[in-house]
């Protein structure tokens, strides 16, 4: 417990992921440090997804290790083992993936009293809170249906937000979004950032990685081919496969 | 509801004019005395006694059966149908086995495998409980109506976008908890006209249970032609098809009314 301040968050070593006979992650190895924001960015199919989907155990992996904090993430087998993992990490996902049948407020409440067992009362004091940080205050009682793209995105932050987590990964979060729409999600993220989270992103938008990353790694065909600062890694690229994929992208 | 409500009233009106009008050709002008001989037996058809003093027999243990069955039906095809969404396969190929031989038997077969499976008495717990004809209905109706209820289930579960379930066990939750807070809340409007429409069937196919001797609707009918002459048979069995019609037709249209509303509403 000593150690946790100086060393990594979270550390992926040598991670091996196969879907059948296809190969996705060929020997992954990141680490992200307390309170610093990594931005993932490659092409389509790359393996992005994949990479945030085991760092919370979504999907189990083939070989190497995850550490995250002191939870060894390959060594938790059931849904039950994960649930202190995922108090720790929370995702928000390209497509937001509230839960239609339940209100804003719901959305936010929902898993810390059910999975979490905590007090109804103070859940809602924290729902509110965070409601009024992703400016939402007002839409307690919506429905998800009832709100824009980008309004639902924000409440997905904030509902990750309600766990209380250590570290958020953040899948395309402004994929699916109208142009108009995708500054204010942005902008949330980025208080985030400044507020000291942990956070995580695969994203395309390379402006805003190169804002608000300490760390970029560029991912192609299930390896790391490229890591480092943004300014170095935007400016100064070394990898041709790199280079080919910033002209495209910029 | 309007177009259902003109379905509606067409039929409540028009299939009672038709059948009068059947029992008409039947009888000539004997209709009259036919109508209220029919009258005079619509207690002992309803309710198995000629005064309304029991609630025994005749349609209103149809009714009965049918519920009884619904309610076990619907148990066991949750149960079932979980099975079949189980991620463990064995339980998986299992389940669809069961499910399967279930779904494709004819009612009418595991009508009479209940009869001669099940014994007239068991012993539960050390004592004696005997297996009534009703007991041996309600266990045979529910038997086919649970493999369909679990395919209900199943279908209404997999139409719940997959992003649901990701998000859900990325804020903590597990399966059955996803099942219970997340997929079934929506899911569950999804079923509704399908288990209405099955339970409209489970209701006409308590007209077989006559095979168990439970005293039904049609048994009670067989009885007073029997004493009364098989001159009165066509109008006992028109009369049955009306008993019948009057409690499912209702339903149809509800179901039909239901699934418009949930097509066109999306939540
Ligand atoms: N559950 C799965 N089963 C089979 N193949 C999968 C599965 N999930 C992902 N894949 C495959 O793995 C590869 C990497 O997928 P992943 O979603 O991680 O890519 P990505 O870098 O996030 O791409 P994108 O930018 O399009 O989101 C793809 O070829 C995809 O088809
Ligand atoms: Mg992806």
């Amino acid at each position: 417990m000593t150690l946790s301040g100086s060393r990594p968050l979270i550390e992926m070593r040598d991670v091996r992921k196969s879907f059948g006979t296809y190969e996705v992650l060929k020997g992954i190895s990141l680490s992200v440090n307390d309170g610093s924001v990594v931005c993932i960015i490659g092409p389509s199919g790359s393996g992005k997804s994949t990479v945030l989907r085991c760092i919370n155990g979504l999907i189990p992996i083939n070989s190497g290790t995850i550490r995250v904090g002191d939870f060894a993430v390959e060594t938790l087998k059931s849904d039950k083992a994960l649930i202190p993992l995922r108090h720790q990490v929370s995702m928000v996902f390209q497509q937001y993936n509230l839960f239609p049948h339940r209100t804003v407020m719901q959305n936010l409440t929902m898993a810390p009293i059910q999975v979490l067992g905590e007090d109804p009362r103070k859940v809602r004091d924290r729902a509110a809170a965070l409601l009024a940080k992703v400016r939402l205050t007002g839409k307690e009682n919506a429905y998800p249906g009832e709100l824009s793209g980008g309004q639902q995105q924000r409440v997905a932050i904030a509902r990750a937000l309600a766990m209380e987590p250590r570290v958020i990964l953040f899948d395309e979060v402004t994929a699916a979004l109208d142009p108009e729409m995708v500054s204010e999600v942005l902008g949330v993220v980025r208080d985030l950032a400044r507020d000291g989270m942990t956070c995580v992103l695969v994203t395309h938008e390379m402006r805003f990685a190169e804002e608000v990353a300490d760390e970029v790694f560029f991912t192609d065909r299930g390896v790391i081919v490229e890591h480092g600062p943004p300014a170095t890694l935007f400016k100064s690229p070394s990898d041709p496969r790199l280079k080919d994929f910033l002209d495209k992208v910029l | 509801m309007n177009s259902e409500f003109r379905t509606f009233a067409l039929g409540i009106i028009g299939v009672p004019l038709c059948l009068i009008g059947l029992l008409a050709m039947i009888y000539g002008d004997r209709t009259g005395a036919t109508l209220a001989f029919i009258a005079d037996r619509t207690p002992m058809l309803l309710t198995g006694s000629p005064d309304f003093s029991s609630l025994q027999g005749g349609f209103i243990a149809n009714i009965g059966m049918s519920l009884a069955a619904m309610a076990i039906a619907g148990a066991l095809g949750i149960i079932l149908g979980i099975g079949l969404i189980a991620e463990f396969w064995p339980t998986r190929l299992l389940s669809g086995f069961v499910m399967n031989v279930l779904r494709n038997s004819p009612w009418l077969v595991v009508l009479y495998a209940m009869l001669y499976l099940l014994p007239f008495e068991m012993k539960i717990f050390g004592v004696w409980i005997t297996i009534s004809p009703v007991v041996k209905s309600i266990a045979g109706l529910s038997l086919p109506v649970a493999a369909n209820i679990a395919e209900i289930f199943r279908g209404g579960i997999e139409a719940i976008p997959t992003g649901q379930w990701e998000s859900a066990r990325s804020l903590g939750y597990r399966r059955l908890q996803i099942l219970r807070y997340i997929v079934l809340p929506q899911a569950l409007p999804l079923m509704i006209p399908n288990l209405m429409t099955i339970y409209a069937m489970l209701f006409i196919g308590t007209s077989l249970v006559v095979v168990t001797g439970a005293s039904d609707v049609l048994f009670v009918g067989r009885t007073i032609i029997e004493t009364a002459g098989s001159s009165t048979a066509s109008a006992i069995y028109i009369y049955i098809l009306f008993l019948f019609f009057l409690f499912a037709f209702p339903i149809a249209i509800l179901t039909r009314w239901l699934e418009r509303r949930i097509g066109t509403v999306s939540p």
